[in-house]
């Protein structure tokens, strides 16, 4: 009996994420009274961006390191992305640059991290600076033809045949399942295989772990850390096409902004350490979706939009307090038993 | 004899687990009382219980006249117990006196009196004979000044009882001297100490008394001048205790490992070849090369001159990656630092290495990781549950057989094993180095650095003793004893010589 209860108590911390995500869902439930199928389909569809943003920075967390990036990345990837599908209209090359070019971008953050061994945070503070700038100073400085006519938006131009493709892409359904969302659950499933069956993950979580001993394991460290981030790089890259295929802009000022913070916090309510070496991917997913589902709740409460990022905060606090705290809880009451007895 | 310490019928449990059974230690004034057992015997448990880390369930303990209840870190302290850790707790980045008199600064209206505070450092490590500058950063201090800066720390503020954890460890045998001249002085001032050591020449040196606890009990106390090592190894590790003579003469096959002239960054001009099922030990104070030898062969440090010959290939520019795919392995020295991989269990910490060069191939198959894990689990005999449990939950001992097959699960033919027996207790050393012996049997060709002699004695075939940088001397199997190799270590040979 014993020996099952503590099993019990074990699972329930590992999967921690996935209570936090019931727990939200069933408020969820309540307050928009009831369950539709689209209400939630709805959260797949609108946790696809963070998700996918989300677990190439749980890679890169779990190897020790951060990447701040992404949010200015995802608005400079995308408004090139739009630029090249404005200028080809052809959606191959179109995805083929987003992706090739978030790599390029993740590339530089993971050289000067892994190999040159410069701090992680002041790297990806640094290109996150950057790569906003960039993105709202092309959008000026190109003819207005290349960003569908707007001054300050990289507006995809409509009308063509592949422009409605992109969107059916971004919109469509598959049996009435958001196409992004089913994405999005690939990309996790190829993350969880990725990183618990493949040698590969093993040196990223070892990395993540004691990089001194994997180091003298035989693992590379620097290619493992620039891996990481190329591989966050790909995956705002995949966002990032996306991100137009669903709304057929992007505004550089507003697009990805705080997604860097959104996404870690998905990363540490998914249960990921942010010192390395711990988690598992599958708890982005589900820190992704808690996040969404707060959203809907506010909207469903009819709540002020502002109030969002105060619960989002309160609810990351909460949840990591709970972690914390509660070994230290369970030690006090075991000891107090103990007296007694 | 007085009393200073009195701990009697102390139990302690972590959860379910009980790590103490109702032992009892008892510790004069002015007396060196060595508190022996294997790891995991309850010794640092008792000590953390006695200086407020962990609270005791049952027990009393009385200090100095006083029953002392509801122990804190900073109650004992100011009761007058001072808990030197194995791990150094200094602050790197700050001054020597400021770490002396961290949160116990002396102010004059809130301002640091700078010039008060070093002037009293001086004149504490002057009455102790350390040669330490209170101005220097901490960080700049060799281990040996770091050990003995935190033990004049603890005297500063008038302890009474100093528990001193493994305080050795870090120290050559000049070093460790001067520490037991300063214990010694202390003592016939009526300070006490608790020693904890593994090491018995050591033990029987400066102790007066003992307390022997195994697996969490009380075994036995008694005069130092009364016993014998042999009779306290048999009280701390109990039945399994042997003093068999493992080493057996062996044949040994073609030359594996050539060095002509080979430097690199800690040593120069390395002469040595190494046959295939050979033990070649060698050994050397800290930073005399030898340790730095190993690292240089695994790849981790670049040779700078000399030719290195493995299986009659020269080798050049060696990476740790070219030298696990030449089937060299290396069991690093620190295992805490530089082979533990906290996070990951028993089975992903022995196979990570060899996935580095199966890499091509990138999916794990569970079932063939498993099998071979087993079966090295076997061939080493570790003492674990279950493959995925977390490689914390061994003892140290079964923690070095998980790294040894890491390296037996790259194929490695030449193992370098850096100071392997490092913080492991009596019982899981001898196994290491039957281990050692079996495998060289096996054909495997073994290089070990260790500074413990007698174990060398057990199983090396050759002693290479190094001084500064250099081997000054090579010891066949029977010529190694612990006072020969120390007199190469230290030079004194030619010291006397040149006299």
């Amino acid at each position: 009996m014993g020996n099952k209860k503590i099993s019990i108590g074990k699972y329930a911390s590992q999967f921690s994420y996935i209570l936090v995500f019931i727990a939200i869902f069933i408020i969820f439930v309540i307050t928009s009274n009831g369950l539709s199928v689209n209400g939630v389909m709805n959260i797949f569809r609108h946790s696809t961006v963070i998700g996918i943003i989300g677990l190439g920075m749980g890679l890169v967390c779990l190897t020790g390191e951060i990447d701040l990036s992404v949010g200015s990345m995802l608005a400079l990837v995308s408004g090139i992305s739009v630029i090249v599908f404005n200028t080809t209209g052809s959606i191959l090359l179109t995805f083929l640059c987003a992706v090739v070019f978030g790599m390029i971008l993740g590339f530089i953050n993971g050289f000067l991290v892994g190999k040159v061994k410069m701090p992680a945070f002041i790297v990806t503070l640094a290109t996150m600076l950057i790569f906003r700038s960039l993105a709202q100073w092309i959008c000026k400085q190109v003819p207005k033809e290349l960003i569908g006519g707007g001054s300050s938006v990289y507006r995809m131009s409509n009308g063509s045949d592949a422009y409605q493709s992109m969107y059916n892409f971004g919109n469509g359904e598959f049996l009435s399942f958001p196409i992004v969302g089913i994405v999005l659950l690939v990309i996790t499933a190829i993350f969880v295989f990725v990183t618990t069956s493949t040698k590969y993950g093993k040196q990223i979580y070892a990395v993540g772990s004691n990089d001194k001993a994997a180091h003298m394991a035989g693992i590379s460290v620097p290619n493992v850390k620039i891996s990481a981030f190329v591989i966050s790089g790909l995956m705002v890259g995949i966002a990032s096409f996306i991100w137009i295929a669903m709304n057929a802009s992007s505004d550089p000022a507003t697009t990805g902004a705080s997604n860097e913070m959104y996404a870690i916090a998905a990363v540490v309510l998914g249960g990921i350490s942010m010192s390395g070496g711990k988690g598992k991917c599958l708890g982005v997913l589900f820190g992704a979706m808690s996040y969404t589902v707060i959203d809907k709740i506010i909207v469903a409460l009819k709540m002020d939009s502002l109030i969002n990022n105060t619960i989002k905060g309160a609810i990351l606090i909460i949840v990591i307090f709970i972690q914390c705290a509660s070994p230290q809880i369970k030690a006090y009451f075991s000891a107090k038993r103990r007296k007694k007895s | 004899m007085e009393k200073l310490l009195e701990m009697q019928h102390i139990s302690k449990s972590f959860d379910a687990n009980q790590v103490l059974h109702d032992v009892q230690l008892t510790v004069g004034k002015g007396e060196v009382h060595a508190l022996l057992g294997e790891n995991g015997a309850g010794k640092s448990t008792l000590m953390n219980i006695l200086t407020g880390v962990h609270t005791k369930d049952t027990g009393t303990i009385a200090f100095d006249g006083n029953v002392l209840e509801n122990i804190t870190i900073k109650s004992s302290e100011n009761a007058g117990i001072a808990f030197v850790h194995q791990e150094l707790n200094l602050f790197n980045d700050l001054r020597v006196f400021e770490n002396i008199f961290l949160c116990k600064e002396i102010t004059k209206f809130g301002k640091l009196c700078k010039k008060e505070m070093i002037a009293q450092s001086a004149q504490l490590f002057d009455k102790l004979g350390v040669n330490i500058d209170p101005n220097e950063l901490v960080a700049n201090l060799k281990t040996s000044q770091k050990q003995l800066l935190e033990i004049s720390k603890a005297l500063f503020f008038k302890a009474k009882l100093l528990i001193l954890d493994e305080p050795t460890t870090a120290l050559n045998n000049d070093e460790v001297k001067h520490l037991f001249d300063i214990i010694n002085n202390l003592k016939s001032e009526g300070t006490s100490f608790i020693f904890i050591s593994h090491k018995m020449p050591e033990i029987f040196e400066i102790s007066d008394r003992y307390t022997v606890f195994r697996n969490g009990h009380y075994i036995g106390e008694g005069l130092i001048r009364e016993t014998s090592p042999e009779q306290i190894t048999k009280m701390m590790v109990g039945e399994k205790y042997s003093t068999e003579d493992v080493y057996k003469v062996r044949k040994y096959g073609e030359t594996v490992l050539e060095l002509k002239n080979f430097s690199g960054e800690g040593f120069s001009d390395i002469n040595l070849s190494v046959k295939k099922g050979q033990v070649i030990g060698v050994t050397g104070l800290q930073g005399s090369g030898s340790s730095e030898l190993l690292s240089c062969l695994f790849g981790e440090t670049n040779a700078t001159g000399g030719e290195m010959k493995l299986f009659g290939k020269t080798i050049k520019n060696l990476t740790i990656h070219k030298a696990m795919k030449a089937k060299i392995g290396l069991l690093a020295a620190n295992r805490k630092e530089n082979s533990v991989i906290q996070d990951m269990n028993l089975l992903e910490n022995m196979y990570i290495s060899e996935h580095t060069l199966s890499s091509k191939q990138q999916i794990i198959f569970g079932k063939k990781e498993m099998k071979k894990y087993l079966s090295l689990k076997d061939k080493l005999k570790v003492k674990a549950q279950n493959p995925t449990d977390s490689i914390l939950s061994l003892s140290g001992g079964n923690q070095q057989k998980i790294f040894i097959a890491r390296w037996l699960n790259t194929q490695a033919d030449l193992l370098l094993f850096d100071n392997p027996t490092q913080g492991i207790d009596v019982g899981a050393k001898a196994e290491i180095y039957k281990l050692i012996l079996e495998l060289a049997a096996q054909g495997k060709t073994i290089i070990i650095n260790t500074l413990e002699i007698p174990e060398l004695q057990k199983v090396a075939d050759e002693c290479n003793v190094f001084y500064n940088g250099k081997i000054i001397k090579t010891l066949s199997h029977s010529e190694i004893d612990e006072k020969t190799v120390m007199m190469y270590s230290t030079n004194a040979v030619n010291a006397t010589k040149a006299g």
